[in-house]
């Protein structure tokens, strides 16, 4: 901070954000922000200028979700703000812990249909946790630590705080030493687990059901020694990947609607359901009515509002999973059960073997899995690409495997790859996009080229809007209506152009040199994966299913 | 919604008397797919707490509503007038 100039209130945000252990923001410059870029001229924190809002947003996401930390982006009014929504929208449907900062138009012009004024504020409120206007400099300094508070607290999420402009230039006559902290509100009861006790100590057939909330607990450890002392099955859903060691026996992989064939058989079975972190999304139960149907439910959450939102919990544990967790880890007495899940684990386990030179990307995928160094951080964006890397890619830790779910938001990945490197310098970050989804953040290149972030980016690319076209072919008579991408760009070409090494691959034989050459090469790297339009993503639970009801071919 | 199986609810929520509560509420109350049948809302300027008083009806059960309205940050408390919440009668 330069002494000789007032503080102001954009210089006091800077402030803030040190005091908050921020290193580095994701952001794009403009009108009624221009006080607040010029205070960081003097400020300790880094600053990457993304080329889009969205891209800025995204990248703050996954900072956010690499290092679990908060993650900071910042834009100016109008466009500006609006082309945060995306990415704020996420980080709530994903409860991720954002701090979006917005220049707004001076307070004596909002309301005036100002140039660039939108009502963000408005616009926020579906899209964020909690949102704050400041109106008053003497405002800001508690303001931003609340929001950082908020972001953190509870079940996590984005928090926007928007700055008109005078607020930014503001003289600041007083600051506070003190970090205001805020009490959790909603004061949860003491876990009752006496139900719960009774559940699972005369169930037969009990299933875990691991979500993304036991990663953003920080709650691996105890959910590992709770599957572990218990034996229990366990299945995870697409957020909860990495949160239970993918080499447990017992563990049976994803669940839902492009899950495994055992865990959505055997949740089907199971006659008691333990969901940790989870909370019974309609991808993962298919027809609700007919999710395991027959199972009693013990809920862990921090969310009060996911008990009984979906599905009612015969033994709700509301609280933080590091404290409930242990209280119900005990060896079980399941061994019929056990066996006759790992049976069923054995007999339909993954193959690779596929006829044909053709690339088959599930094979890619597991290869690039088996070979990536050890803490390797893999983000997707969304579609068929995204479902096979949740299918045959391998994850010890859920901040290893950042993809959009709840939203399930193309354009996710190259930018949360992006934020995911920044945070996480000496690991290996690897985007797994598509030919549709890379186009939507594609912009981002050029970010990659300006801070020479090594991420390494597989293209699966089927000249298609893939999971779309397959479920035209497989629900729609086959009628493909606008999912044809065969006059793609060149991408080798494209990302050549940003400085970015690239290659394409069209055969079998080339896979594994190329998995290889990518990892090995220190800079940024595009691997132009090409694969045939018609491969399907197996197994499905049609729309409106039961998930035993799975389609394993066409 | 089906109007023959809707309940009908008073809330009364207690919040701090904050920038677009209010709003916060109704998006809310709109969002998780209840209809708002009527509202009065007073502040006490002393605590600077404001009481409000929502008229909601829906086919889904009002705890699903009272649980995300207790999320909002600035929300005090949120209960259920049971003297005044019926069940329409067909
Ligand atoms: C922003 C956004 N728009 C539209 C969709 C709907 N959508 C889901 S998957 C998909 C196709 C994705 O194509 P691509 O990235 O090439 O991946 P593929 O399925 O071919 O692997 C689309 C359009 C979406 N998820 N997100």
């Amino acid at each position: 901070m330069n002494d000789s100039k007032p503080l102001t209130g954009g210089g006091l945000l800077f402030k803030i954000l040190e005091q908050h252990g921020v290193e580095h923001i994701f952001g794009y410059p403009g009108g009624a922000i221009m006080p607040i870029y010029d205070a960081l001229v003097d400020s300790n924190v880094q600053h990457f200028l993304c080329r889009h809002e969205q891209g800025a947003s995204f990248s703050a996401v996954g900072y956010a979700r690499a290092s679990g930390k908060v993650g900071v982006c910042m834009a100016t009014s109008g466009p500006g703000a609006t082309n945060l929504i995306t990415g704020l929208a996420d980080a709530l449907a994903d409860s991720i812990p954002v701090v979006a900062i917005t220049g707004q138009v001076p307070t004596a012009a909002m309301g005036s249909d100002a140039f660039q004024e939108t009502d963000i504020f408005g616009l926020s409120l579906a899209c964020t946790k909690h949102s704050f206007q400041v109106t008053d400099i003497a405002d800001l300094e508690k303001v931003l630590h609340k929001a950082f508070a908020i972001a953190l607290e509870g079940r996590q999420g984005p928090v926007l705080v928007d700055i008109p402009k005078d607020i930014q230039i503001a003289a600041v006559e007083q600051t506070f030493t003190k970090v205001a902290s805020l009490k959790n509100k909603v004061k949860l009861p003491l876990a009752d687990i006496t139900k719960a006790l009774d559940l699972l100590t005369h169930a037969k057939k009990p299933i875990l059901y691991v979500g993304g909330g036991v990663g953003m607990a920080n709650a691996i450890d105890e959910v590992r020694s709770f599957a572990e002392t218990t034996g229990l099955p366990s299945v995870s859903t697409l957020k909860g990947l990495g949160a239970l060691n993918p080499d447990d026996e017992n563990y049976l992989g994803m669940l839902g609607m492009h899950g495994t064939k055992v865990a959505n058989l055997a949740v089907h079975d199971c006659d008691l359901l333990i969901a940790v972190g989870a909370r019974f999304d309609d991808r993962v139960t298919g027809k609700l009515d007919q999710f395991a149907p027959d199972a009693k439910v013990i809920h862990f959450d921090i969310d009060t509002a996911e008990i009984n939102k979906r599905r009612i919990a015969d033994a709700p544990i509301l609280g933080d999973l590091k404290e409930n967790l242990p209280l119900l880890t005990m060896s079980l007495d399941i061994q019929d059960w056990q066996t006759q899940v790992r049976q069923m684990k054995e007999n339909c386990a993954w193959r690779y073997d596929h006829p044909g030179e053709r690339i088959f990307a599930p094979a890619v995928l597991k290869e690039v899995s088996d070979l990536m160094p050890e803490n390797t951080c893999v983000t997707t964006d969304v579609g068929q690409h995204q479902m096979w890397a949740a299918q045959h890619m391998n994850f010890d830790d859920p901040s290893n495997f950042l993809t959009s779910g709840s939203m399930g938001t193309m354009g996710f990945g190259l930018p949360a790859a992006i934020g995911a490197q920044i945070s996480r310098p000496h690991d290996t970050v690897i985007v797994v996009s598509g030919d549709g989804s890379i186009m939507m953040n594609v912009q981002e290149l050029a970010t990659i080229k300006r801070y020479q972030i090594p991420v390494k980016i597989i293209l699966i690319d089927n000249a298609k809007l893939g999971m779309v076209r397959q479920w035209q072919d497989l629900f729609f008579d086959g009628r493909l209506s606008e999912t044809d991408l065969s006059d793609n760009p060149d991408f080798v070409m494209l990302a050549t152009s940003f400085d970015i090494k690239a290659k394409q691959i069209t055969q079998k034989s080339e896979v594994t040199a190329a998995i290889k050459e990518m990892l090995d090469h220190d800079g940024a790297y595009l691997l132009q994966v090409k694969i045939d339009a018609k491969d399907n993503v197996w197994p499905l639970v049609p729309p409106n299913s039961a998930n035993n009801e799975m389609m394993e071919s066409a | 919604m089906n109007p023959i199986t809707m309940n009908k609810y008073k809330l009364i929520i207690m919040t701090d008397d904050k920038q677009v509560v209010l709003e916060r509420i109704l998006q809310v109350t709109r969002y998780r797919g209840f209809l708002i049948n009527g509202m009065t809302a007073q502040v006490n300027t002393g605590n600077n707490i404001a009481t409000i008083e929502l008229l909601v009806s829906s086919d889904r059960p009002i705890s699903l509503l009272i649980d995300q309205i207790n999320k909002l940050v600035d929300i005090k408390s949120v209960a259920v007038d049971n003297s005044s919440s019926q069940r329409c009668s067909a």
